[in-house]
């Protein structure tokens, strides 16, 4: 009972703030489940930023803090609501996409069936394993979190080189989150930990449902969610704390907000909206204020946007118009650069250095050893087909068959938000290789404890514009049958 | 060039292609209810951590300093690096550095005698202080700094 008043508190705020950036009215369900999850990961970061922040200005009170903070979202929130009551554009037409009855159906019960699979296993994982199952979670995050909690004014103690195998330079996302919860307590509850884990599992698949269903509608949305929670290592991992699930819902946060957005946009070609791209400019800032590779998917998709942008500029100038940048990337610089100012200070002046680049010396050495290339791409084709744990058919593989069945949709990949968003999955993904490349460790023991783990990052995302890109049902029932659902992007452009 | 299928064609392949690919999901879902952890095993599993933690040290806690860096000595071999997480899981915010070289020095030997008979100092420099029982013992180095 006592963890209700912290959980409002973190929820609320996250709610508010997605709601200051996001002042779209579309049908409710749809939107509330979108931002009632997204919530969960902005909730979060703020506890944690604001935990931090606390711990660096040595401020006791963070229930105060807290409340100031909620107080200044809701004054936002009015304000952001009052300015869109005036400016409402288009509103989405996911409602009028509609399949075979028999088939949304199917569609149903078998996401119901999935839902409550994944649901039982997490809560007999959660309950089984309040510590986390395996070490990341004791050694790494919730260690931190008790540095953070226990420290009092020497809490900086904890990030030191003398602790080297904690990872002392991994960002605070999780750990200072998880302590603003036991501050709230007065003890070191190892449920916290856990139940933001599962929280952060299901909140990625509900940020995934609701966008692919304002999106695409709701069969192909289904199908989507239905992917995600029968991963059985996404299920496991986000019930034992590994970081790379709440990781994987930044990333399909990000991703998410700028498709929305550039959907949006073309709706309402006079004034995209700016606070969508704010939204996901913060959630690649907290993907980078979760985890090391978070950063890495910060700067990817920056540069993403910055190289679609120029080539978009280069097809308007020749059809003689222009392209505004500011517009286009700033509200996105704008909402990462709070967090990317806390990383530095973070890595800066707390934080000892990383492990990674310990030793510069053979870095050349070992990027012009051809065989760590040969050996990388073999891990990642195994990987690839492996990391997910499905039981006979590979989520992967599963989805290349779909799609040669299904086919593709050409106008939506033409669009700007997909393909920033596959530039900057692949630009995450080829980090990483370099990533490999150059590691200090074992190359082979690096790539066998962490590769699956990394491309189950990524996987919520890929599923994501793997299903809106994908032909669905709608598209296919003949014309005339009575069964031909309206696609919502179609009828944005007649509106 | 090839023709495109033809729309009923092509929504019975959408149809089979999603009905397929649900079967296959459905199957993974049953692995990841058939691999969830039995209820009747949640007790024992949900204290395994605490127990080689938190309660495992919390005697010992007590004798040690609130803050400030102690030293560790543990059983050899990467498989007891588990017990040294442990320990400084438990008894944070205190820095636990694996090493001999400070004045007092944490040792933990969780296996029992018979698998790990050397239960006395493990260097000539380490004083006995206080023995916690359950191979949790505290040493003092007299030649650290």
């Amino acid at each position: 009972m006592a963890l209700v008043l912290p959980t409002l508190a973190c929820l609320a705020s996250g709610f508010l703030l997605v709601c200051v950036g996001w002042s779209r009215k579309g049908p409710l369900p749809t939107d509330l489940l979108l931002r009632a999850s997204l919530s969960v990961g902005y909730g979060l970061g703020l506890f944690s930023v604001f935990c931090f922040l606390a711990r660096v200005c040595n401020i006791r009170n963070l229930v105060l803090v807290d409340l100031l903070v909620l107080v200044l979202l809701i004054a936002a929130v009015v304000l952001a609501w009052a300015r869109a009551a005036e400016n409402t554009t288009a509103v989405s037409t996911s409602n009028s996409v509609q399949s075979p009855v028999w088939f949304h159906r199917v569609v149903t019960s078998a996401l119901v069936i999935a839902l409550c699979g994944a649901f039982y296993s997490a809560i007999l994982r959660v309950r089984a394993y309040p510590h986390g199952d395996g070490w990341d979670a004791f050694a790494i995050w919730n260690l931190h979190a008790r540095f953070l909690f226990r420290g009092g004014s020497l809490w900086r103690d904890g990030f030191t080189a003398l602790l080297p195998w904690s990872h002392p330079d991994y960002p605070l996302l999780l750990p200072a989150g998880t302590a603003h919860f036991w501050t709230y307590l007065g003890r070191d509850d190892p449920h916290v930990p856990a139940v933001v884990g599962f929280f952060f599992t299901f909140a990625t698949v509900g940020i995934l449902l609701s966008a692919l269903s304002i999106l695409r509608g709701r069969a192909q949305a289904m199908l989507g969610a239905i992917a995600l929670l029968a991963t059985p290592s996404f299920i496991e991992q986000g019930a034992w704390q590994y970081a790379d699930i709440p990781l994987s819902f930044f990333y399909l946060a990000t991703i998410a907000l700028l498709c929305l957005h550039d959907q949006r946009a073309q709706e309402a070609s006079s004034q995209p909206p700016a606070g969508l791209l704010a939204l996901a400019g913060m959630a690649a800032g907290f993907a980078a204020w979760t985890k090391n590779e978070g950063v890495l998917f910060l700067g990817a998709v920056i540069l993403a946007r910055q190289l679609i942008s120029i080539r978009s500029a280069r097809r308007v100038a020749l059809a003689g118009g222009k392209i505004n940048f500011a517009r286009q990337s700033g509200p996105l610089l704008a909402g990462s650069a709070p967090l990317f100012l806390l990383i530095i200070y973070f890595k800066h002046w707390i934080a000892p250095p990383g492990d990674l680049f310990s030793d510069p010396s053979s870095m050349l050495h070992k990027v012009l050893d051809v065989t760590r290339y040969w050996a990388i791409a073999r891990w990642y084709v195994k990987a690839f087909l492996r990391f997910g744990d499905w039981l006979l058919i590979p989520g992967s593989l599963l989805l290349i068959g779909f799609y040669f069945l299904a086919g593709k949709e050409d106008r939506r990949t033409a669009q700007r938000g997909f393909r920033t968003s596959v530039l900057a999955l692949a630009l995450t993904l080829a980090g990483y290789f370099a990533v490999y490349l150059i590691t200090p460790y074992d190359i082979y023991w690096h790539l066998r404890f962490s590769l699956p783990r990394l491309f189950l990052q990524l996987w919520p995302a890929t599923v994501f514009l793997f299903f809106l890109v994908v032909r669905g049902l709608s598209e296919g029932v003949p014309a005339g049958s009575g069964e031909r659902g309206l696609d919502p992007l179609r009828a944005g452009e007649c509106a | 060039m090839h023709d495109l299928p033809a729309p009923d064609q092509r929504a019975r392949r959408i149809t089979i292609g999603a009905l397929i690919f649900i079967l296959c999901c459905l199957l993974s879902t049953a692995r990841v209810v058939w691999d969830a952890p039995r209820p009747s095993s949640l007790p024992d599993s949900a204290n395994r951590i605490g127990r080689r933690s938190d309660l495992r040290f919390a005697s010992l806690k007590a004798s040690l300093p609130e803050r400030g860096v102690v030293g560790y000595v543990g059983e050899p071999g990467a498989a007891a690096l588990g017990d040294y997480y442990l320990a400084q899981y438990a008894l944070a915010p205190l820095v636990v550095d694996h090493s001999e070289n400070h004045p007092l020095v944490v040792g933990n030997f969780p296996s029992p005698p018979a698998a790990s008979p050397a239960i006395r100092p493990p260097s000539e420099n380490l004083q006995l202080l206080k023995d916690f029982g359950d191979g949790v013992i505290l040493f003092a180095n007299k030649g650290a700094n």
